[in-house]
């Protein structure tokens, strides 16, 4: 099945020429990048590991500040991280202490939602990503794909404006990720988010967004901002039907020949 | 290569997996197993300590009883010595000093955890005073407080709380850093994340912590009650030597032995029941 986004033409995340150094100004992970996210869009970021696409993304969650530059998220400025932007990490981060309800349920418990209201939207969710019958269970009873999917519908409970995936699927196996892969397109259907995918994963970066921005490597810059015109603004509920679409390979085969000029200068 | 060659090694590979070995790495045992091989191995203790007992020569036998006569010798401290009163006693200087050492440690150690400046600024108290011996407090708390109750769980109190706070920070430092983002990301404020999200993270280990500590804090309880004592079991064990009465000393000794061994059982069942979702999960 193929699916409309929906995508207005509102600026939702603004990168204001961003750099970021450490050790002292010694080390530049990202060097001077900029970008406009418009509302709706699904955009990843590929480019070699180490690279500084983490780095951009945290600089937009507020878990870190640029060095220099700013960032707009919904006109605001980013001050620190806030529930605006919900963020899932490639380490699974629901809570091992509570069950999967009582997970999905935490973010709505800190923006004071009354317990009802909790308890009809964690459930509505937990359903959307298919676990339901694992909603009273702990963490430690739950595989790796099933924790990840905890996190998910912890973080879009909130209803966030911008939900940040940093690799998230990066510790599954391949046939998971790809299941996971497919939940996420039918999810974005009906959350419509706002979202930037950290990836290293060419086909899955080209399976799940709208538009890619390829990084340099160290120092991190972008090197390529390119929408993906081949899908012609649509998104597809299964694999099989994007790998049909023709040009596919064109983009995946362009991709594949941007990180290998990005690896081999780093070999040289 | 003949088939005769594959067999024989199918045999021989056959022959090694015929003998498994006992001591496999990462097996694990039944609750059965774990209990018998326990019974087997106190029973070999106290098996070697009876031998022990019938080797010595027949005049020294009074300073290496039986197994037998140490045991009677507790039965007859408890019906003629009113000895649970002593053991009490001991049992409140212990839980009692131990609860307020944690009222202290686990605070302190969740917030030098959770903060930078806090833990710069107290760690290198708590580093030292770790190395100083809590005997070495005894005069000074002798003249602080007199041969009192206060000055035992003082004593007690310094023997422990230290290292408690040291180990509970650890145990705080090792959450990980993505649990505390994950808060971070949706908003939580930082007492939030310190008692809800840092320190349910921590609390089995802080629970495992305590449990050692309180451990620690019985091999202070005799050094706290021999001086300046009239109650509690080391107090009844100094009267004893003084009198070289050995099986009443080895009885205080399994006293406080028996006290421990029930401290942490009750340890492990309220850590196992206090945390569901921390069990090992069950093969
Ligand atoms: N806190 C830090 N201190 C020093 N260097 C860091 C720190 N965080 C990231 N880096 C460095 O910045 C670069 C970019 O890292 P990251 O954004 O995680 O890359 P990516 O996500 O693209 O793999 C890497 O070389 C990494 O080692
Ligand atoms: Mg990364």
């Amino acid at each position: 099945m193929k699916l409309k986004p929906e995508i207005s033409d509102k600026e939702m995340i603004t990168v204001n020429g961003v750099s970021k150094t450490y050790l002292g100004g010694k080390f530049t992970a990202v060097d001077n990048v900029s970008l406009d996210i418009i509302e709706g869009e699904i955009v990843a970021f590929v480019g070699p590991s180490g690279c500084g696409k983490t780095t951009v993304m945290r600089m937009v969650a507020g878990l870190e500040t640029p060095t220099t530059g700013d960032i707009l998220v919904n006109g605001h400025e980013v001050q620190g991280p806030g529930p605006d932007r919900g963020m899932i990490f490639q380490a699974y981060t629901s809570f091992p202490w509570l069950t999967s309800r009582q997970n999905v349920e935490y973010g709505m418990k800190i923006l004071g939602i009354p317990a009802a209201e909790r308890r009809e939207r964690g459930q509505k969710l937990l359903e959307e990503v298919h676990l339901g019958p694992a909603a009273d269970k702990y963490p430690s009873e739950l595989s790796g794909g099933m924790k990840q999917r905890v996190a998910i519908a912890r973080t879009l409970a909130q209803n966030p404006e911008v939900l940040l995936m940093d690799e998230p699927f990066g510790a599954l196996d391949a046939q998971v990720r790809w299941e996971m892969q497919e939940m996420m397109v039918q999810i974005m259907d009906v959350e419509k988010k706002t979202v930037i995918l950290v990836t290293h994963d060419i086909q899955e970066a080209i399976y799940l967004a709208d538009r890619i921005v390829f990084y340099t490597r160290t120092p991190g810059r972008i090197k390529h901002d390119v929408y993906l015109d081949f899908k012609k603004g649509q998104r597809f509920t299964s694999k099989e039907d994007l790998l049909s679409q023709s040009g596919y390979l064109e983009v995946e085969k362009q991709m594949f020949a941007w990180m290998r000029e990005e690896i081999q200068l780093q070999a040289t | 290569m003949s088939d005769t060659s594959i067999q024989s090694a199918a045999e021989a590979s056959n022959r090694v997996r015929r003998k498994p070995k006992k001591l496999q790495l990462l097996t694990t045992l039944s609750g059965r197993q774990t209990m018998i091989l326990g019974l087997i191995g106190m029973g070999a203790f106290f098996g070697l300590w009876e031998i022990a007992h019938l080797m010595t020569a027949e005049e020294a036998k009074r300073f290496l009883p039986s197994p037998i006569s140490v045991v009677q010798a507790l039965t007859a401290l408890i019906q003629e010595k009113n000895f649970m009163a002593d053991v009490g006693i001991s049992a409140y200087r212990i839980f009692g000093s131990f609860f307020i050492a944690c009222v202290i440690a686990v605070p302190l150690g969740i917030l030098m955890g959770c903060f930078a400046p806090i833990r710069a600024l107290i760690n290198p108290v708590i580093s030292g005073a770790r190395y100083l011996p809590a005997a070495s407090f005894i005069p000074l708390l002798l003249v602080w407080f007199g041969p009192t109750d206060s000055q035992k769980m003082a004593l007690l109190i310094l023997g422990v709380v230290f290292f408690l706070i040291a180990l509970i920070l650890d145990n705080t430092e090792a959450v990980a850093t993505e649990l505390v983002e994950a808060a971070q990301t949706m908003g939580a404020s930082r007492w939030e994340i310190m008692v809800n999200v840092v320190g349910r993270a921590a609390s089995p280990a802080i629970v495992d912590s305590m449990r050692n500590m309180i451990a620690v804090a019985y091999t202070y309880l005799v050094i706290a009650e021999i001086v300046a004592a009239q109650d509690g079991i080391g107090a009844v064990m100094m009267r004893a030597g003084r009198f070289l009465k050995v099986d009443v000393i080895m009885a205080g000794i399994l006293a406080i032995g028996i006290m421990g061994v029930l401290t942490d059982i009750v340890f492990r069942a309220a850590a196992y029941y206090a945390f569901p979702w921390n069990r090992k999960r069950q093969g």
